[in-house]
């Protein structure tokens, strides 16, 4: 019942959170997204030029220019370019919801569509899988190592988390990834430089996952190499002041092993801070991954928005941040609804 | 009184910290060696870094020149000076004539032979002459050299001189030359064998004779025989050194980094204690604003933002601290939330102090040591954020950042030809200049933050 509410308390508060993040965007960029707008919109009359001729070879110049005209207008309505602010504000941001964000100056997807929303569809996956696959192991490893380095307080491990911590905290994980491309990939020459496949993929589906195993490595441990630190250092000190407390003096009384007193008594209680602490990495660690991408030219959203930068292709960086900015929102609302199980208050109501 | 003798307490326990003095004493160095970089370097400067033509002279993608004492045998640039030019001429037109000697004990070649010509008036031709150790010489000539222009291996008139020579020490026809055959035919033992021998190690000369119209008058010349290796820290590939790169790119990182600190920090402190005190339906509110800024991806955002806000120093650390302060916020709402169940605070709200008194003197003194302790932690987060952006071609115009010197190395593909010193010291750099910002963060951190004893 208490779970209930707040999983709809918390759904609410995040799609209207969404709403007006998006809204800030659609505010910051309102310009460029007009200007981008009626590019898609000549692009898209030339093509229904090109259509009408081919389909309809018997029209006069005269009759062509106006049914391109009716189209053009049409399109921008559809965007509210005739409309008062608040109705075009509405529209737009309609449009956005449902991914129409218009076409691509010059980036294709693999398929050779130019509608941003393949193209971002098409790149998406590969981010979804980096950066979930490297959170999860930041956490899990981060986690595990803060515990250890709270049970043994004042020990060798709890000294050293700290120094991981400083260290990771001062250096920017694409950068680690260049150096690890120039040491792993060129001097040694064991895994490859980037990508995501071989050229050409290797035959039968297990040595092509294989080969995409070898490339994962190299982005993945990068990402992990920066982050796991920060990630132990706030495990420890959670789970150090939860050691503190009377019912883990109590068990330790009652004759628990130390590993029993740690992950049944001290992580159960420490764990909804700890995922709210994830929550926090998640949202800091993004921009991290997505750079990451562009040194490993693994094609995700972060490489997607480098070649757009590169290419000046306005609307494929207003449509990556677009979903970049949903993903996120998603992680963090992933992370809230497991916060909410591991919280015992949440259960009976109390909070 | 009271809050000044815990500040004390605060440095002292701060000075006992060994990590965090030592981070002190970087900072120190790091905003000296800052100051002394912005009071050294002038516009113009930045856009010589910007224009590749400027650095002609300097060896492409040269590592640096210590890595001589690691067994490689990368020899440095000589610079000769052409300025004693002797009259030639006795009537009509000008002649002069003027040579330069250097001794070369390298292995291998020189990787590019340069000349800048300086003069007043008309030059009709310029003739390089090179003497070899063993006494046979190359002859170059430019005609009409333009002054103040750079001719070296590249130019055509170097080419074809150069493509005699080889012709006549081999007997063969060479159709073109590409610029490693060129300086092998320049330095190496003559004979049938030129292009593959061995380097020739001795006394060379370059001698230039220019005929000109009267009144020529030729100034200073540079000639160059360009190295290897260069500097402390090498050069990227169109000859710019890293080491001047690196240093200019300090002021902008310290800059950024402590400006989206310190604005950040304080705006999300005050916003999340405010909530915190505030409590109840504010709270909520304030609080769901902190979500919608925290959900939002931040760089991402910033590159969105770029194409809108013509980007300057400032306009990039409020956008960057616009879009960074949740975090802060989240935390100082916490520490704001236990001091409201302190004692005190009850005691103000029963004696009927205003709630603006009760968060000045309560909730705003204890917040500071706090944020005195982020803004330290969090530069570095900044310095990386900005870098980043600068990595990704996102900075203002008119700055040398080493985010876009690590961008140019991706795009000339650094890592591939093994031009590590093109990748490796701008991200030092950058680790450099956050270290101490973190070291001394940490060391306020455990002062500050209510301390969790060991057991």
């Amino acid at each position: 019942m208490g779970y209930a509410r707040f999983i709809a308390g918390k759904t609410a508060s995040y799609v209207l959170a969404l709403l007006a993040a998006v809204s800030l965007l659609y505010v910051g960029i309102y310009p460029t997204l007009q200007k981008v707008i009626q590019a898609s919109a000549v692009e898209a009359a030339s093509e229904f030029q090109r259509n009408l001729a081919r389909g309809h070879p018997g029209l006069s110049l005269a009759q062509m220019a106006s049914e391109v005209a009716t189209y053009k207008a049409a399109y921008l309505g559809a965007f509210g370019f005739d409309q008062p602010f608040p109705v075009k504000f509405a529209l737009q941001m309609a449009n956005l919801f449902e991914f129409h964000l218009g076409s691509s100056f010059f980036i294709q997807a693999p398929d050779g569509s130019k509608q941003v929303s393949a193209i971002v569809a098409a790149y998406l996956p590969n981010t979804i899988l980096l950066f979930t696959t490297g959170t999860l192991l930041v956490v899990a490893v981060g986690g595990v190592i803060g515990l250890l380095a709270a049970r043994s307080a004042g020990g060798k491990l709890d000294r050293v988390v700290p120094v991981v911590a400083i260290v990771h905290s001062s250096v920017p994980s694409w950068w680690i990834g260049f150096i690890f491309i120039a040491y792993f990939a060129y001097s040694l020459n064991v895994l490859p430089s980037g990508g995501i496949s071989s050229v050409p993929p290797p035959a039968g589906t297990l040595p092509a996952f294989a080969d995409f195993l070898r490339h994962l490595t190299l982005p993945l441990f990068s990402f992990f190499i920066v982050n796991f630190g920060g990630f132990a250092y706030v495990t420890r000190s959670l789970a150090v002041s939860t050691m503190g407390e009377d019912f883990v003096t109590t068990a330790r009384a009652r004759g628990m092993t130390e590993g029993r007193v740690l992950f049944k008594h001290v992580l159960r209680t420490a764990s909804p801070s700890i995922v709210t602490q994830s929550i926090l990495a998640v949202a800091g660690s993004l921009g991290g991954a997505i750079v990451t991408e562009v040194v490993f030219r693994w094609p995700g959203l972060g490489f997607l928005t480098f070649e757009a930068i590169i290419q000046n292709d306005l609307p494929v960086i207003i449509g990556s941040t677009f979903i970049l900015t949903i993903i996120l929102f998603m992680g963090l609302y992933i992370g809230e609804l497991v916060y909410g199980v591991l919280d015992p208050r949440i259960k009976t109501g109390d909070l | 009184m009271e809050p000044s003798g815990r500040r004390r307490g605060y440095l002292r326990e701060f000075l006992r910290s060994r990590s965090g003095v030592a981070g002190l004493v970087l900072l120190v160095a790091l905003f000296a060696t800052s100051a002394f970089v912005v009071a050294t370097t002038s516009p113009s400067q930045v856009q010589r870094w910007q224009n590749p033509a400027a650095w002609e002279g300097n060896p492409q993608a040269a590592p640096p020149a210590w890595v001589n004492y690691f067994g490689v045998d990368a020899p440095q640039t000589v610079q000769l000076s052409l300025g004693r030019w002797s009259n030639l001429s006795s009537g009509a037109g000008g002649a002069f004539s003027a040579s330069a000697s250097f001794s070369w004990e390298h292995g291998v070649p020189a990787s590019d032979l340069a000349v800048v010509p300086v003069f007043k008036g008309q030059v009709y031709e310029m003739d390089v002459t090179w003497t070899k150790p063993d006494g046979s010489s190359v002859v170059m000539s430019v005609s009409s050299p333009v002054s103040g222009s750079f001719y070296d291996a590249t130019s055509s008139s170097f080419k074809q001189g150069i493509a005699q020579f080889i012709q006549a020490q081999t007997g063969a026809y060479v159709s073109s030359v590409t610029t490693p055959q060129e300086v092998a035919a320049l330095f190496g033992q003559d004979g049938r064998d030129l292009l593959n021998s061995s380097v020739q190690r001795g006394t060379y000369t370059v001698a230039v004779e220019v005929l000109g119209a009267r009144g020529l008058a030729p100034s200073s010349w540079e000639v160059s025989v360009v190295g290897d290796s260069y500097g402390t820290m090498g050069t990227d590939s169109s000859g710019r050194p890293i080491d001047l790169g690196v240093l200019a790119g300090l002021p902008w990182a310290l800059e950024i980094g402590s400006l989206g600190s310190v604005v950040a920090v304080v705006g999300g402190v005050l916003w999340g204690g405010l909530s915190g005190f505030l409590g109840g339906a504010k709270d909520r509110a304030m609080s769901w604003g902190t979500l919608v800024i925290l959900a939002t991806p931040g760089l991402a955002f910033i590159v969105a933002l770029s194409y809108n806000v013509r980007l300057t120093l400032l306009s990039e650390a409020l956008i960057i601290a616009g879009l960074s302060w949740p975090v802060f916020a989240i935390i100082a709402r916490t520490v704001s939330l236990s001091i409201k169940s302190q004692t005190y605070v009850e005691a103000d709200r029963a004696m009927g102090v205003s709630q603006l008194r009760t968060f000045t003197t309560h909730f705003l003194t204890r917040l500071t040591p706090v944020t005195v302790a982020f803004t330290a932690l969090s530069v570095s987060g900044f310095i990386i954020t900005g870098e980043t952006l600068a990595f990704l071609g996102i900075e203002p115009a008119n700055v040398i950042t080493w985010g876009g010197i690590l961008n140019a190395a991706i795009s000339f593909d650094a890592s591939v030809h093994g031009w590590w010193w093109w990748v490796l010291f701008p991200g030092v750099m950058i680790i450099v200049a956050s270290l101490p910002f973190v070291l001394v963060g940490f060391a306020l951190d455990r002062v500050v933050a209510p301390r969790v004893s060991a057991r």
